[in-house]
């Protein structure tokens, strides 16, 4: 019986959208833990799995549901037999809110509440569709609990950063509720975080692509400026460079921080000339623009001042920000996923950040241009919703106490087009025709 | 108990039963007797003509006339300068005209509410008169009187443009009397109880000729006290208090509706007491939310929108927001000054086209570049948002300005009826007329009229018309609770009524382009949304997010009916 279950995953688990190791062969699938949560029909177990691939070994988390009979709504989820993916399962979840709310322990799982918020039960869930690596439920109306499926030992990020954020009444995150841990190799390991579903926000992507459309539809008006175009988003861009501002230094402030002394600050500039120069060779588009490069490079290098590092988010873009009706909301201080867990934490410097951001700008107004028929015609208008965002944007961090001059300016250029050269060889191996997007990062622009 | 549930005598018996909580479930409509028909030919309208066009207003759907002053004025400012509160402006007829009025509205089922002057009179008022003549007489003390210019330093002077000070130096009496407004309009005393006395008598007059209830003009400013900006005293609301007690306690179906261009937090406390359900004004504008309207769909977001209704308090569950699109007035820009607590109302005003928009005096169809797409959505928008309606007189067919007509004239033309003479408004000579009609090409009246619309099904006017019935068909519009629902595009704007089992549901596109949408409607789970207009049945909502496509600036709504049928297992 337990044998049939484990050759039943490894033929359904690679099919799953969050699984890491897609196109390698699946030797074996292993049952680390297995703790019963709900037991009767249908039931519930909470897995942890060990995959086994040519010489890798990673763990995933499986809520797995059984019945006798899978009725229809579940069988997307069905993995075979009497069992299931009950994640997609309301009937199922719902034993979770009710673990959190009582803080409950369920043989090695630990089921928490933040302190001083009380979980609402009784709510049902719905698995968030299009997520890539992990697994979200929404529960009611209320709350959003995101299952992490590939665990990595330790206390996720997330959950670290946004609790003590919390803790210090930021506006910024989005209120976290609860969470459930296990050990793995002795290591208190975060299973999944459950925050506060901001129900009637939108991500900060959507709304530019919103403001780029509108721009657009004046292509043959090139009298009127960006400026005065309905669509305008520089006020949005403003706001949203003091929020960040505000959570780098809410973040400074909760966490140690620590200073980059000159000599590493060369070897990092080395670094980025090192993945300059192989992206370089994979892509020859980029020859002939990599000057502006080598030249902010050179910059870097010549800083004679430790720069300040602290806890960042790592993987900002506007994507990860939601627009609330009162605040700009951070999401998903999660860092990379799949990245080993002391580099998701190690200290940045904060302007990591904003380059991302200023990237994300440019890829929300050229992204639209891919195979555009008028795709000519609308590159200066692009040109200048970037131009126009990226400057409020950069005000509005200013404002909210974010340092980006002098030496920082040479950091942050820097550090944007190290983002660009990473996003050229990005593009040329996967999305080729996107290609043209970062490659305009490399026309010097005046700011 | 409240006062509302007390024995009261029938006021209202014309055919329609009585209701005192009417006006959650009305559509206003806002008219200018000056400018709707003129029955005499001297090229003035008046309130002959206004009865004449009642069946109009009927088949339209209106269920109350708010009209502009209409007493005796010398006309500084629109009639808001009134020299006798008892008395009808001469142009526009008489007490007995006015009195007929009331009644032929009444047979017909619709109310009239009258705008009313409370803070200020004209300076050529007899009580003004007696009182800078006569200081030691009985209306000595019927202003505000100083030796100097000193005193209530803090309050803000409104009208920038033309006044210095709110102070104005009597040479007759030889003191300083207080206007918070036009010199010519001085603002009258009610720490004297004589005044308070007076204006209560001004209330019971018209009341007892049987009108429904007064739209209240600037009451922020009645009373003032140093050390104050002189707006929104305690002071103030005891009196509002003080009236509403008496109109309840002797006109139950009567309505009193707020001018108060202030904050939502501000304008709540004039609707008094949540404990009681309302104990001062039943009504109040919500001014911040028409220039979001405006707002949102240039940004084609939803946000100003959202944002604005959702630090809309909650209102004491008697009272009612009265919203509107475009009124006789420019947009003022008032609130803008008190800008630290609302950053993005700042936000606001720095964008300079819109500035340029809603800060230049037009009407509806102008502002939106007479895009039918865009009139009919701010028109669902007026429908369903939260609050009663008040149109415009003239925007259900979409009439246009004269931007070369001075101060707010250029949307005060008159009525277009017909592509006759003068639009159908007057038979007088044309030169003879208040104001000159429309003429230009797009909004000229040989074109655009209400006769011609009438004939034609595809009109604006029947698209309105249509509207309006099904709002009226649908009282959770008035009365529902309004709750914005997630949606995946933030150029949709969707949200949902519900009073009981009465649920609407409305997504509207703010956007000129098609838009898909998701929503999570699992709390409506099993039911299936059935399209207002046509009757259609859409698919039932299940579990996943409901999608659904608009054209650009496009609109549904909703009635969300539970399904009977067993659901699927």
């Amino acid at each position: 019986m337990t044998t049939a279950l484990e050759d039943l995953l490894a033929g359904w688990i690679g099919r799953q959208r969050w699984f890491a190791g897609k196109g390698r062969a699946i030797d074996g699938v292993g049952i680390e833990s297995d703790v019963e949560l709900k037991s009767g029909d249908p039931g519930l177990r909470h897995l942890i799995l060990q995959v086994r691939q040519a010489g890798t070994r990673d763990r995933y988390q499986l809520l797995l549901g059984t019945r006798q009979e899978i009725p229809q709504r579940l069988q997307h989820a069905h993995i075979g037999g009497g069992y299931y993916d009950a994640a997609h399962d309301a009937e199922l979840t719902a034993v979770l809110l009710e673990a959190m709310a009582q803080g409950a322990d369920i043989g090695p799982l630990r089921f928490r509440a933040m302190e001083g918020v009380t979980i609402e039960t009784g709510l049902r869930s719905l698995v968030l569709g299009a997520e890539q690596s992990n697994t979200s439920l929404v529960f009611g109306e209320a709350y959003i609990c995101k299952l992490f499926r590939r665990l990595v030992p330790g206390i996720n990020p997330e959950v670290e950063i946004v609790t003590a954020l919390a803790r210090r009444g930021s506006p910024h995150i989005a209120q976290p509720y609860g969470w459930f841990a296990i050990d793995i190799d002795g290591v208190d390991t975060t299973l999944a975080f459950m925050q506060r579903y901001l129900s009637t926000a939108n991500d900060g992507w959507s709304l530019a692509l919103a403001s780029v459309r509108d721009l657009y539809g004046y292509a043959h008006q090139p009298e009127i400026p960006a400026s005065d175009v309905g669509g305008d988003f520089a006020a949005e861009s403003h706001r949203l460079g003091i929020a960040t501002a505000r959570v780098h230094r809410e973040l400074a402030a909760a966490f140690p921080t620590g200073t980059l002394d000159p000599p590493e600050i060369k070897r990092m500039a080395e670094r980025l000339r090192a993945r300059l120069d192989r992206t370089l060779l994979e892509v020859p588009q980029l020859r002939g623009r990599d000057e502006v490069v080598h030249a902010a490079y050179d910059r870097l290098a010549d800083i004679d001042h430790p720069i300040t590092v602290q806890r960042v988010h790592g993987d900002y873009h506007l994507g990860q920000v939601m627009r609330t009706h009162t605040e700009w909301v951070v999401l998903d201080f999660e860092g990379e996923p799949g990245q080993p867990l002391e580099e998701r934490r190690a200290l940045d410097t904060p302007l990591r950040d904003v380059a991302g951001m200023l990237r994300s700008f440019d890829y929300a107004a050229r992204h639209l241009l891919i195979n555009h028929p008028e795709g000519r015609i609308l590159e200066p208008r692009a040109a200048e919703w970037s131009a126009r965002n990226r400057a409020a944007f950069l005000a509005g961090y200013t404002e909210g106490g974010g340092r980006v001059h002098g030496d920082d300016a040479v950091l942050l250029r820097a550090l944007e087009y190290a983002k660009a050269v990473y996003e050229v060889g990005y593009e040329a191996r996967n999305r080729p025709t996107w290609l043209s997007i970062p490659l305009a990062a490399f026309t010097p622009r005046e700011e | 108990m409240s006062a509302a549930s007390q024995p009261v005598p029938n006021t209202f018996t014309h055919e329609t039963p009585r209701d005192p909580f009417w006006y959650k479930r009305a559509v206003f409509y806002e008219v200018l007797i000056r400018g709707f028909k003129d029955s005499n030919g001297d090229g003035t309208g008046d309130i002959n003509g206004l009865i004449e066009k009642l069946d109009y207003l009927k088949w339209l759907g209106v269920d109350c006339l708010w009209l502009l002053p209409m007493y005796e004025s010398p006309l500084r400012d629109g009639g808001y300068d009134i020299s006798d509160y008892t008395k009808i402006l001469p142009e526009y007829g008489t007490l007995g005209d006015f009195i007929r009025l009331v009644d032929e509205a009444h047979k017909r089922g619709m109310r009239i509410i009258a705008d009313l002057v409370m803070n200020h009179t004209s300076d050529q008022h007899p009580w003004f008169q007696a009182s800078r003549h006569d200081p030691d007489g009985p209306y000595g003390d019927f202003y505000v009187w100083s030796d100097t210019d000193e005193k209530y330093k803090d309050a803000r002077i409104i009208f920038v443009d033309t006044e210095t000070s709110n102070w104005t130096y009597d040479p007759v009496r030889g003191q300083y009397y207080w206007h918070r407004f036009f010199h010519h309009q001085p603002d009258l005393n009610y720490n004297n109880p004589a005044v308070q006395e007076a204006m209560l008598e001004v209330l019971r007059f018209w009341l007892d000729l049987g009108i429904d209830g007064f739209r209240l003009d600037a009451v922020p400013y009645l009373f003032e006290k140093d050390g104050t900006n002189c707006e929104n005293l305690p002071e103030t609301h005891a009196y509002l208090k003080r009236i509403r007690a008496e109109v309840d306690r002797l006109y139950p179906d009567r309505v009193l509706l707020a001018e108060a261009n202030q904050w939502p937090s501000d304008v709540v406390e004039y609707f008094g007491d949540p404990v009681t359900g309302g104990d001062e004004c039943h009504m109040a504008f919500h001014f911040p939310l028409m220039p979001r309207i405006f707002m949102a769909v240039r940004r084609e977001s939803r946000y100003p929108i959202s944002e604005i209704l959702a630090q809309t308090p909650k209102i004491p569950e008697n009272c009612q927001w009265g919203i509107f699109l475009r009124n006789h007035d420019e947009l003022t820009l008032e609130m803008v000054t008190d800008e630290e607590r609302d950053y993005m109302y700042a936000e606001y005003a720095k964008d300079p086209r819109m500035r340029a928009n809603v800060g230049i005096r037009r009407r509806l169809a102008p502002l939106l570049d007479n895009d039918r797409n865009q009139i009919e959505l701010f028109t669902a928008l007026l429908l369903s948002l939260p609050g009663s309606p008040v149109l415009y007189y003239g925007d259900e067919i979409g009439m246009g300005d004269n931007i070369w007509l001075g101060d707010r004239d250029g949307v005060r033309t008159p009525m277009q009826w017909t592509p006759d003479r003068n639009a159908g408004f007057s038979d007088c000579d044309p030169g003879r007329l208040y104001l000159p009609v429309i003429m230009d090409p797009i909004y000229g009246y040989q074109a655009l009229n209400v006769e011609a619309q009438q004939k034609n099904p595809g009109s604006l006017l029947h698209w309105t018309r249509r509207m309006i019935e099904i709002r009226k068909r649908h009282p959770v519009f008035g009365l529902g609770d309004f709750t914005e629902l997630n949606s995946s595009n933030p150029s949709v704007l969707a949200f949902v009524r519900e009073l009981g089992n009465d649920r609407v549901l409305c997504v509207n596109n703010l956007s000129r382009f098609p838009q898909p949408v998701e929503l999570d409607l699992r709390r409506f789970e099993g039911s299936t949304p059935v399209e207002c207009m046509g009757g259609v049945p859409f698919p039932p909502i299940g579990e996943l997010p409901y999608l659904l496509t608009l054209p650009g600036h496009g609109f549904y709504w909703f009635t969300l009916t539970p399904t009977s049928a067993t659901e699927e297992s």
